[in-house]
């Protein structure tokens, strides 16, 4: 018998519960297909994904080194959903991120010996400025030569990379650290300290602090319903007298600062100094996260915890099955293809169609 | 008429849309060789209708019967099987391909295609109704009157029997609107049933063999129209009620001036310059085209002019738009309500706040609550349906969109409007109330209004302005009737 369905636009939104119904079946349907992929690699599915959990949300060490993983993601993600609210498509999370980490470093390197209060504020307004520096330049091109944003934040974020290497394998290297690409390690004042006896850092409240700020900026301040509006219609904004360009230029500064801000956490607390290593993807997986999440900071947060839970995942994958970390790779894909794919459910459904 | 069953008769047709019924028990025959006009309100469920007809929406109760057997258009794909065509306000082409191009789209059998064949059926099937077009012209370089005729070929050439026009003639200049009449002549006179969709009572009158009215999902009224006597009685009919065509209106003494044009070019206007003063309402018409679009954009500060050739409220362009004022000031009612006046994907309350925002700022912080109270006793001041802030602007109908953005408007007390088609696309109650609102203004405003429609201007302005081909070529009062009567000739660039 054929399936005679047909794709009809809905009248209405998709409701809260709706949309929850299609996410949660969005993640079933790309577990089910990693498990595929894993059975035909010749690994049992079961235990395959049974591994995977297991490692990432599945002891006190693992939760902890998933939440770790999500503080550099969460506010990259937060970075480019700013950007991504004003339909401009910041790609450079991944260099932002790391001018924010060399500008923390400058402000660590240069004083060591500044008080703890004074050191970390500086290095936070370093690596801001250094993020949305990063920020800044694709904007002002876009503006004034109509360059497109996307290919120009992520043409920058080689250059950004190439700048770290040289500044590490340069200048600011260690002459202690036996040739190995690192500068000295960071003062105690310059270090973002764990909370209490765990291994997650602080920087978790720097996340919850800045999430709700982003939220409420865009709820209640003025600045933030003019990015709204602007988002949702260019031609609207205008006749509202917004000014476009210039705001074109802010959001691009403050998703390049929030990625800078990442990259100090993860130079100050994760490594306690900079080296390339620091450079995995961040950014990348952040846009992945940002779409997932609908530009929601709350979502934001829970994606977050999910794709850097898989991140630590497969390496408990490669240690036990010995099933390539590149996997993780590909069930980041599928999700973000398969919940893509379920947004055709929210503005449209599907019926079987009626024969007489 | 009773020997031959109808084309498709439509029998109790209900379609509602949560708690909104769009159609309820519609009963309506569209006959062989006849016109049928649809006029209804806004949101009077005419466009549901059309849609259950070409099978884009299903009927939740009620039947359709094509030439006497119970059919139903559960796809698109039936109802075009069943001969029914429709020519959208918006149309369907794809801009880069041909006249001949574009009639094939969608043509089924066959694997080669012979081009020269094609486009000379094409040619001979448009001369059969009088439409004469070059099958090998581009979409894109076609005006909108040929683009339509494109969309009738497409249809004649599928064999429609039945089509369906929304508001043909929404987009048109009178004379594509002509040919379009005799066009629809030739098609009934070869006994295709045409069904109409207008708001211009005029026209309904002298084409329509029938006329239906909708209102709120309900046919009110079946009358053949030679019984019809006068577009007044048409639209009494259609709203229920006597309406005033005409506008009483007092004059006003005009007061200071709001705006100064002085001799503005630029690569589509040549030395245009009028002022406008408070308490008066200057009527500027003409063919769509000819320069109107560019001298407001560059009023309302979307074009930049290109010397300090405009003074706003007393200030030069570039100050006046450097840091304007929410209230009190600059009012643009655009033409486009979809694209420009509004965000589709925010909701109502946001799209209030969208030109008042001004007036709830304090700080950085925009005061959601109290511009709350303020939108919803406008919501409910102006009837705008549905009475619900947290719609999106997406689910309004048209006029209620123009509603909400009027509503908008005057509640930043304008001193000076550009009003650009105000009452376009709505129905007579909504335009008279455009039109006393527009009147209530004046006092303390000086309006331009922009219009294609030569009663509206003539029933509002204290004087008229008419453009062609970039010009302002001539500005009089509005009661010098020797001047009025010659607003035709200057329309049409003839000098008088």
């Amino acid at each position: 018998m054929m399936l005679r369905m047909r794709i009809v636009k809905r009248q209405e939104p998709l409701g809260m519960w709706g949309s929850c119904l299609v996410l949660i079946s969005a993640l079933v349907l790309a577990v089910m297909l990693s498990g595929l992929l894993l059975w035909i690699g010749g690994t049992s599915p079961g235990g395959g994904i049974a591994a995977l959990f297991q490692g990432a949300f599945g002891s006190r060490w693992a939760l902890e080194d998933s939440v770790v993983k999500a503080i550099p993601i969460f506010l990259c993600s937060l970075g480019v959903a700013v950007a991504f609210r004003l339909k401009v498509w910041n790609i450079g999370a991944e260099g932002q991120f790391a001018l924010g980490a060399v500008g923390a470093t400058w402000v660590a390197l240069s004083f060591p010996e500044w008080p703890k209060p004074l050191l970390i504020p500086a290095m936070i307004v370093m690596a801001m400025a250094g993020g949305g520096l990063w920020g800044f330049i694709p904007a002002l091109l876009r503006q004034k030569l109509r360059t497109n944003e996307i290919i120009v934040t992520l043409m920058l974020n080689y250059i950004a990379i190439l700048v770290l290497d040289y500044l590490v394998y340069g200048a600011w290297k260690d002459p202690a650290s036996f040739g190995f690409p690192m500068t000295r390690a960071f003062s105690d004042q310059a270090v973002v300290g764990k909370i209490g006896s765990t291994n997650i850092n602080w920087g978790l409240l720097h996340c919850v602090v800045l999430g709700a700020g982003v939220w409420a900026f865009f709820r209640f301040t003025r600045l933030g319903f003019d990015l709204k509006a602007s988002g949702d219609n260019v031609k609207a904004a205008k006749y509202a007298g917004m000014p476009y360009d210039y705001l074109v230029m802010l959001v691009m500064i403050m998703s390049g600062a929030l990625a800078g801000w990442a990259g100090f956490l993860e130079a100050s607390a994760t490594v306690n100094r900079l080296q390339p290593s620091i450079m995995v993807g961040y950014g990348y997986t952040a846009i992945v996260v940002a779409w997932l999440a609908r530009l929601n900071p709350l979502s934001i947060g829970i994606g977050s915890i999910l794709l850097a839970g898989l991140r630590v995942g497969v390496e408990n994958l490669q240690l036990d099955l010995q099933v390539p970390a590149a996997f993780g790779g590909i069930l980041e894909g599928l999700i973000l293809l398969t919940v893509l794919a379920g947004g055709l459910f929210t503005h449209y459904r599907i019926e079987q169609r009626k024969n007489p | 008429m009773g020997c031959s069953l109808p084309l498709i008769r439509l029998e109790n047709i209900s379609k509602s849309f949560g708690r909104v019924h769009a159609n309820r028990d519609v009963s309506l025959e569209i006959e062989e060789g006849k016109i049928l006009a649809l006029l209804g309100e806004n949101g009077a469920g005419k466009s549901t209708l059309m849609s259950i007809l070409a099978g884009q929406l299903q009927p939740d109760r009620g039947h359709i019967f094509h030439k006497g057997k119970r059919v139903v258009f559960s796809s698109t794909e039936k109802a075009i099987e069943a001969g029914i065509g429709m020519v959208y306000q918006h149309f369907k082409l794809v801009n880069a391909l041909t006249v001949a191009e574009n009639v094939y789209l969608g043509t089924r059998g066959g694997f080669g295609l012979n081009w020269k064949k094609i486009r000379k059926n094409v040619r001979e099937l448009g001369l059969q109704y009088g439409i004469d077009i070059d099958p090998g012209a581009r979409i894109d370089g076609l005006s909108m009157g040929e683009r339509q005729q494109v969309e009738i070929l497409k249809l004649l050439h599928r064999q429609s029997n039945i089509l369906i026009f929304d508001e043909p003639t929404a987009v048109l200049t009178p004379r594509e609107a002509d040919n379009l009449f005799a066009a629809m002549k030739q098609m009934v006179a070869r006994g295709k049933g045409i069904v109409f969709i207008s708001h211009k009572l005029e026209e309904v009158m002298a084409i329509a063999d029938n006329i239906a009215i909708l209102r709120r999902g309900q046919i009110v009224d079946r009358v053949p129209a030679q019984e019809v006597t006068s577009t007044a009685e048409l639209a009494e009919r259609m709203v229920g009620r006597e309406v005033l065509l005409k506008v009483d209106k007092s004059p006003v003494e005009p007061k200071q001036i709001v705006l100064k044009v002085d001799r503005l070019s630029d690569d589509r206007l040549k030395d245009v310059g009028f002022d406008l003063r408070q308490g008066e309402i200057l009527g500027l018409v003409g063919v769509a085209g000819n320069g109107q679009k560019q001298l407001v954009e560059t009023i309302c500060g979307l074009r930049r002019p290109k010397g300090d050739n405009i003074r706003i409220l007393g200030l030069e362009w570039g100050r006046f738009f450097r840091k304007p004022d929410w209230d009190k000031t600059l009012s643009y009612i655009p033409e486009d309500r979809q694209g420009l006046a509004t965000c589709q994907g925010l909701d109502l309350l946001d799209n209030f706040l969208l030109t008042t925002r001004g007036g709830f700022t304090r700080g950085p912080w925009l005061q959601y609550d109290q511009a709350r109270v303020k939108a919803e006793h406008l919501l409910e001041k102006f009837d705008i349906r549905p009475p619900d802030l947290t719609a999106c602007a997406w689910q309004l109908s048209g006029g209620n969109l123009q509603k909400l953005v009027l509503a908008r408007e005057f509640y930043r007390k304008p001193r000076l409007i550009v009003a650009e088609q105000p009452t376009q696309g709505l129905d007579i109650s909504a335009a008279e109330d455009v039109w006393r609102l527009l009147l209530k203004a004046r006092d303390a405003a000086g309006i331009l209004l922009v219009t294609g429609d030569l009663s509206e201007a003539l029933a509002l302005s204290d004087r008229i302005g008419v453009m062609f081909d970039g010009r302002l070529v001539a500005c009089f009062a509005a009661d010098d009737q020797s001047k009025v009567a010659e607003i035709p000739q200057l329309m049409a660039g003839l000098s008088v």
